[in-house]
């Protein structure tokens, strides 16, 4: 009797808590993805009790094991649940995307349906899992997942790799070791150190899961192309409950070490644009500022002053260099001093470099410091941007030897006094002295040629002077005609004139004689008489024929005034006037 | 006809002289405006006396010394250079010129010379062109001097001292005559330029696909050897050889 009326009382009660909390029936797999040899289990599970249930018709599956029917009903603080299940084992006859179609079940008169399933069936695994294993219980709740925050990046642009390990129940680690941690080849990589692993709540796809993030890093693509980054191995202790139970009834748990790989990622790198890359671009990626500091703009020379070149923001900042400072070589430049002030996060590198010129000016003068141009490629607006500093001079005054610390010598001082004059700038000149640009050049002018063989010519002229009047005074016979023609001349032009008269022909040449000796001997007109004469030429080393020759025509002429004489006579006398007297003048 | 020849020659005459008398009282001003510190004022003035087709290693200087004041590197050396050439003896220009020279970013090493180069170039240095060609015309009178006092005199030791005398004069005026003739050829093969570029790469070869040798700055003063195309081969002070492309060079030559 009680055996009968609980179950009615149960019925009703059942019934109200139907009405109550409303029918479900639902199809339950086991897995969504199976290999072409595995199994799979279907269960259809209702929580009111029903008549009429139709199986799908499994089309792809082969059924291998079933229906189970299974129920449970429990009555708990006075709460009932039920549950009846159908259990199907199918294994796929064929590869693709299957499904597994609707159910049926007629539950208090109305007809409930499951939803379709769909099943993905692979190649044939190796080992068919049994669902019931710790390897498959593993297996299905334990994830090790590498998350890259930007698989398609540019070239030292920052991306963030986070391994994360999604666990869930039944598992429980107890243990956790890296076996082998990856290395980023190609990569600059900067480990962010996790002071303690947290367990936090996550999703794995779509479901919920323990998850602690083992390992982040920053890391910056150095190469183009498909760059692979090795996996990372997690040694794992785990706990798992297994089937035996203890002395009180609690689940024993077992222990199994796994090994968990995240699995090896690519990063497929861009190259940074060719379009518009300046000539002075060395590889900075990020967002950046930059500036150039000069401590001083006027300073004695020998004293030194400092360039500060600084690029700030966010970047790439440890992976390039700063721009080159090109100064004026007479400065001495000492190598720069590089500080970093930079910290690397989970969104990569911030802060500052520096370079720090120190600067000595030996010379005076103005040194202009050109600008320094910095460019970077802006990989979130996809463009470089150039930065330039701003042209400065610095002025450098006081002579290389301006030395505040010589206070001995005095030397040094006047030596500074005079250097400092000297090396001074000058000021401008004040005369103008202009003259025509296009001048006529001296050099190559008809005029230098003329005046600068002239001098030869005339030389040569003087020469030819020279060498007739040589000619002359050596012509012996030539000479003494000429000496002749000129005395003739000289002192016989009167007797030459008179030449038909016969008196004064002869007086003329008397004369002509006479004048000859007195203007060349220097004799007095007085003492004139033949024996004087011949005395005077004898003491200038005349021979007697000549004296003699002389005096016979002085006679002549005496005679010849009063004696009757020819025209031929005349001649005669004449010419032999002319003789003696060149023959005497020759002598003297 | 001689009337209309004096004419035109006094208006000449007379237009030159007005033109040096302005450009004397603009050369004033210039300097006014220099030491004022009105510097570009400075050197559009000068730079008018340029125009007006005078010049002088004065103007020169003070153009150079105004860019110089506007740090204006290659300018400042290009007129310094120009003043040198004018005057290559002249203290204040050859002490500005190294204050420009040090603003400029290449120094550039320049090659040692030998003992002999060194006297060599003193001597031509020692005069101008024109001071070569006078003295040259000088020494060639002074040969025939001497040569006829040779020939015509007779006192033997005075007929052998002019000897003497006539013989180291000609071979002094064939030294200066060949010194000279060297200058001229010298200055008509050497061609000097100072570069403007801000930077310019020096290539091997004439063409893009060269490697590049060297840069250099503004305000180096180059040799300008051959050309082809717009390239153009240049060799500086230390002795390197290349080729630039389109560059702007100004050459030092007058033309």
């Amino acid at each position: 009797m009680k055996n009968r009326i609980l179950p009615f009382i149960f019925f009703v009660l059942s019934l109200t808590l139907s009405m109550a909390q409303g029918v479900s029936f639902d199809a339950k797999l086991s897995k969504r993805t199976l290999g072409l040899n595995e199994r799979l289990r279907v269960d259809f599970v209702m929580n009111e009790n029903g008549d009429n249930f139709t199986p799908p018709s499994f089309s792809g599956f082969r059924v291998v094991g079933g229906p189970n029917q299974s129920i449970s009903n429990s009555w708990v603080n006075g709460k009932r649940s039920f549950s009846k299940t159908y259990t199907y084992f199918l294994t796929p006859t064929q590869k693709g995307a299957l499904s597994i179609d609707q159910a049926t079940i007629k539950i208090d008169g109305e007809i409930y349906k499951t939803t379709p399933q769909k099943i993905t069936v692979t190649e044939a695994v190796d080992i068919p899992r049994d669902p019931n294993s710790p390897e498959y219980l593993i297996d299905d709740n334990l994830h090790l997942v590498a998350e890259i925050s930007n698989p398609r990046p540019y070239v030292n642009e920052a991306i963030t790799i986070v391994y994360k390990l999604y666990f869930r129940n039944p598992l429980r680690i107890s243990d956790a070791r890296a076996v082998e941690n990856p290395k980023f080849a190609d990569f600059w990589s900067h480990n962010i150190d996790i002071p303690q692993l947290k367990v936090e709540d996550g999703t794995y796809e779509g479901e919920p899961y323990k998850m602690v993030v083992w390992k982040k890093s920053v890391l910056y693509p150095q190469k183009t192309g498909k760059l692979s980054i090795e996996p990372l191995s997690l040694n794992l202790i785990i706990d798992l409950p297994s089937n035996r139970r203890d002395f009180f009834g609690n689940r024993i748990l077992q222990q199994s070490s796994r090994t968990v790989t995240a699995g090896r990622r690519t990063i497929n790198v861009k190259a940074l644009p060719e379009k518009g890359k300046p000539a002075n671009f060395f590889g900075a990626v990020g967002q950046f500022d930059f500036d150039a500091l000069i401590n001083k703009n006027a300073l004695k020379a020998t004293e030194s002053f400092e360039i500060k070149l600084k690029v700030s923001g966010k970047g790439n900042l440890k992976l390039f260099n700063l721009p080159q400072l090109v100064l004026p070589n007479t400065l001495e430049i000492f190598e720069p001093e590089h500080t970093e002030n930079v910290v690397t996060t989970l969104s990569g590198m911030q802060g500052s470099i520096e370079d720090n010129y120190t600067i000595v000016p030996r010379f005076q003068g103005k040194y202009p410091i050109s600008p320094v141009a910095f460019s970077y490629f802006d990989p979130k607006k996809e463009q470089y941007f150039t930065l330039r500093s701003s042209e400065q001079i610095v002025d450098v005054y006081g002579g290389p030897l301006a030395n505040n610390s010589d206070d001995n010598s005095t030397p040094i001082a006047i030596k500074q006094l005079l250097s400092n004059t000297d090396e001074s700038f000058r000021f401008i000149k004040l005369n103008p002295n202009l003259e025509p640009i296009v001048k006529k050049a001296f050099w190559n002018s008809k005029l230098f040629y003329g005046l600068i063989t002239a001098p030869f010519f005339l030389l040569l002229g003087f020469v030819l002077f020279l060498k007739r009047n040589q000619r002359i005074s050596n012509d012996v016979e030539g000479s003494r005609l000429r000496l002749a023609n000129r005395l003739s001349k000289k002192y016989l032009g009167e007797a030459k004139k008179n030449l038909k008269n016969k008196a004064l022909f002869y007086d003329a040449l008397e004369r002509a004689l006479y004048n000859y000796l007195k203007s060349k001997l220097r004799i007095k007109t007085d003492d004139f008489s033949k024996s004087r004469i011949a005395e005077i030429l004898v003491k200038r080393n005349l021979t007697q024929e000549e004296i003699k020759s002389f005096l016979d025509l002085l006679e002549n002429c005496e005679l010849a005034r009063y004696s009757p004489a020819t025209d031929a006579k005349m001649q005669q006398d004449f010419d032999q006037a002319l003789a003696v007297i060149s023959n005497i003048d020759k002598k003297i | 006809m001689r009337k209309l020849v004096l004419f035109s020659v006094m208006v000449l005459l007379f237009q030159t002289s007005v033109l040096g008398q302005e450009n004397k009282t603009v050369f004033e001003n210039a300097n006014t405006a220099y030491n004022a510190g009105q510097f570009e004022q400075a050197v559009m003035l000068y730079k008018e006396i340029l125009e007006s087709g005078q010049h002088s290693a004065a103007l020169y200087f003070n153009l150079a010394n105004a860019y110089y004041r506007l740090n204006q590197v290659a300018e400042s050396i290009f007129y310094f250079e120009k003043a040198k050439q004018l005057n290559p003896t002249d203290e204040d220009i050859i002490i500005n010129g190294a204050f420009a020279q040090n603003m400029a970013i290449d120094a550039i090493e320049v090659l040692p010379n030998s003992q002999i180069t060194q006297w060599e170039e003193k001597a031509i240095g020692l005069f101008s062109q024109e001071g070569w060609a006078y003295f040259t015309v000088f020494l060639a009178w002074m040969l025939a001097l001497f040569w006829a006092l040779y020939l015509k005199n007779r006192i033997p030791l005075l007929k052998r001292s002019f000897f003497v005398a006539a013989l180291t004069v000609a071979l002094v005026f064939l030294g200066t005559l060949s010194i000279a003739v060297v200058k001229f050829s010298r200055n008509n093969e050497l061609n000097y330029g100072i570069l403007f570029n801000k930077k310019i790469e020096v290539s091997a070869e004439p063409n893009s696909r060269s490697e590049a040798l060297f840069l250099l700055h503004e305000g180096t003063k180059v040799e300008l050897l051959d050309q082809l195309q717009e390239w153009q081969k240049i060799r500086i002070a230390n002795g390197s050889e290349g080729w630039i492309k389109e560059g702007t060079i100004r050459s030092l030559k007058n033309n």
